[in-house]
């Protein structure tokens, strides 16, 4: 569609509409181009990529033919089970941790540095902004569960035979079916983690110490695993964001565990709903002094 | 920015939270609703014989769903049942650690010999196929797949388990209920069990409509008329349409929610997929071939009966469970430890010292001993060497401990 046609068969408001997408998509893109080009952020993707290789070797080194049942055991046998033991061991707290910096920072960062009344000086307006902010950080959890899903494999494939994949249910799939799996697990992983990710935005709005908005969502994590694993508090479990996580290993499952983890995503909507329109009540009305 | 503006964007997560909360409250009641087809009126007689008439035809509908067993005992933290009850895989899902909390089981049934039951764990599952003669336990934490094969006499030789003798009723579509996974009971099951209980001491009567799993419901209510049952009723709540108990709960006396339920969480009369009934142990995982044994029971009075000396007095819901202490708990020699557990796993002496811990002192005409109460059942252990258990007030058991005595 050429610029000339825009004018002539469209109204102002939708031209201005348009004008504003391209803004959008320009300020988006300016955003992740920034949060994958800082050092910090690096440091911890590569830290993501390692977890799964480090595991990998410690597997291989250790293992002497049968090392038992177990999701970690099982990957002496089949490289490809590396991908779902590196989200075992990385679901609770690496990844969690990760997110909580890129998106702790999000708005505290630039209200810390001083630099969120000059992105507030643009005419995207704070919903915007805070859209574009919150769309970055989805982003990133999509990345950063591809790149650790991606270093399992490599490292898999490196490391040990691969080969059909048993199931929890004890069934056998063609390894190509195992892989649609590990994007299954990658793209749930994911939206647990965007959900992580509103919770911390919205703390982030509320402090301008970005320290403290990381801190305070990691702790939140902790504090919601600590209550998940007390007997005596079970009634609280379905509500912890935490908790939900962990279905994904219901992608490992005949027939694929669709009910829960359809609950699990639920969960996730209702966190980023929540906390995503306290995001937003306070970075609209909040005064940007700095 | 004005305060009235800055109000009003605040409301704006409120309404949020109030829409989650909503949706989370409005899912039983939008259910409730589509299910509340007005059943026709049915006496409690009608009722009964009409399920007599469905389950005497033994067959159960092809369905799939999800069971969901919760249990709030009110037992004491023991450390024989602590131990077992976070562990993964099949001591998971062992008896005693049925005694508490919530526990899922998903089921597909096509046939009285054609269904499969799945205990899921985190990141584990334990599975029991059945497919004609062919029934494969599944432990996948275990990596260990067990090929049972029926016990030579059949007829249900089931020591006081659920429905002994029923032969060719629904419940010979579990004839074996091997394993890890028999402690669990069908609401069925447990339907049987509580209406077979039923004799001139219950008072059975039609309760209001109610919907299980999205399905309208007839309920069942079994009063217990003697005065020194802890139990005040026990609901059965049965499908409208198939008659099939959906739900049984224990209510005890003086108590608001359950003390045990069992009832389907989700449910659908549709057949399942063929490639559920189907197992062939993955390669590199353990094969064993295994002749099931009769189970021992999924109640609590289980750990008792393994050491079978005991004897029942009184009868229906005022039957105590007499037996003798096992001996002198042997802990040193690694072998005989293995020995002490019971059949689920459980290390009887570790419970009976948690037991005795956790008991007060109480003594009277019969004796003297520790008395353990729970909201269900009430252990009595005398210091002369007997345990007595049952659903019964400590008064009860006391008259039974003094008959002995």
């Amino acid at each position: 569609m050429s610029v000339r046609e825009n004018a002539g068969g469209l109204a102002p408001s939708h031209v201005r509409q348009v004008r504003h997408m391209r803004h959008l998509t320009r300020l988006l893109g300016s955003e992740i181009g920034l949060t994958f080009r800082r050092p910090r952020n690096l440091a911890m993707l590569g830290v993501l990529a390692v977890v799964p290789v480090l595991v990998g070797v410690a597997v291989r080194v250790a293992s002497d033919g049968d090392a038992g049942g177990s999701i970690i055991g099982q990957i002496a046998g089949n490289g490809l089970m590396l991908t779902f033991a590196a989200f075992v061991v990385m679901m609770p707290i690496v990844l969690p941790l990760t997110v909580a910096v890129v998106a702790g920072d999000a708005i505290a960062g630039e209200a810390a540095q001083g630099t969120l009344r000059y992105l507030l000086a643009a005419p995207a307006g704070r919903t915007r902004l805070l859209l574009v902010k919150y769309a970055n950080v989805v982003v990133f959890c999509l990345a950063a569960c591809a790149l650790v899903a991606l270093s399992a494999l490599v490292a898999g494939l490196v490391l040990f035979p691969v080969g059909p994949v048993t199931l929890l249910s004890g069934t056998t799939i063609p390894a190509a079916d195992a892989l649609l799996r590990v994007g299954v697990v990658v793209l749930y992983a994911a939206a647990g983690m965007a959900a992580l990710g509103a919770v911390a935005l919205a703390v982030s709005t509320l402090t301008e110490a970005p320290i403290g908005a990381v801190a305070t969502s990691v702790v939140l994590v902790v504090v919601s695993q600590v209550l998940s694993a007390i007997p005596q508090v079970a009634a609280v479990r379905p509500v912890l964001l935490t908790s939900w996580w962990g279905a994904f290993d219901g992608a490992l499952r005949a027939p694929v565990a669709f009910d829960e983890m359809g609950q699990g995503l639920l969960a996730f909507a209702a966190y980023v709903l929540i906390f995503g329109s306290i995001a937003w009540s306070r970075f609209t009305s909040k005064d940007i002094t700095a | 920015m004005a305060k009235r503006a800055r109000a009003v964007r605040w409301g704006v997560p409120v309404a949020a939270v109030a829409v989650v909360a909503a949706a989370v409250g409005t899912g039983p009641v939008i259910a409730a609703v589509r299910g509340d087809q007005a059943l026709p009126d049915r006496t409690a007689e009608q009722l009964l014989a009409d399920v007599a008439r469905t389950w005497q035809s033994g067959r159960m509908p092809p369905m799939s769903g999800t069971i969901v067993e919760t249990a709030s005992l009110g037992l004491p933290s023991l450390p024989g049942l602590t131990g077992l009850s976070g562990g993964p895989g099949p001591s998971a899902a062992s008896a005693a650690s049925l005694l508490s909390g919530s526990h899922q089981l998903k089921i597909w049934y096509a046939g009285e010999d054609r269904f499969r039951l799945m205990l899921p764990g985190e990141m584990s599952e334990t599975d029991v196929v059945a497919d004609g003669d062919t029934v494969w336990l599944w432990d996948s934490a275990a990596n260990k797949a067990t090929r049972l094969t029926a016990p030579a006499a059949p007829g249900g030789g089931h020591s006081g388990g659920p429905g002994g003798g029923h032969s060719g009723g629904p419940e010979g579509g579990f004839p074996l209920r091997p394993g890890p996974a028999s402690p669990y009971a069908t609401p069925e099951q447990a339907a049987r069990q509580a209406l077979k209980a039923a004799g001139s001491d219950t008072a059975i009567s039609v309760g209001d409509d109610v919907t299980v799993a999205g399905r309208a419901a007839y309920q069942i209510v079994l009063t217990p008329t003697s005065a020194d049952s802890l139990i005040k009723d026990v609901r059965v709540a049965l499908d409208g349409e198939k008659l099939m108990p959906l739900r049984v709960q224990v209510y005890t006396k003086g108590a608001a929610e359950p003390a045990f339920e069992v009832g389907f969480e989700s449910l659908s009369f549709t057949a399942p997929a063929p490639e559920n009934f189907s197992f062939t142990p993955p390669a590199g995982a353990k094969v064993e071939q295994e002749t099931a044994t009769p189970p021992v029971g999924h109640r609590p009075e289980a750990v008792a009966e393994a050491h079978d000396r005991g004897s029942v007095v009184g009868s229906g819901w005022d039957s105590v469970l007499v037996t003798s202490l096992p001996e002198a708990p042997v802990r040193d020699v690694p072998a005989q430890q293995q020995d002490g557990k019971g059949p689920d796993g459980l290390d009887v002496a570790a419970l009976l010292d948690g037991l005795k811990g956790a008991a007060t002192p109480v003594s009277g005409q019969w004796g003297s001993g520790r008395l353990l109460r729970t909201k269900v059942v009430s252990i009595l252990i005398t210091d002369d060497g007997r345990l007595l258990a049952g659903a019964v007030t400590p008064e009860a058991l006391y008259r039974a401990a003094g008959v002995k005595g």
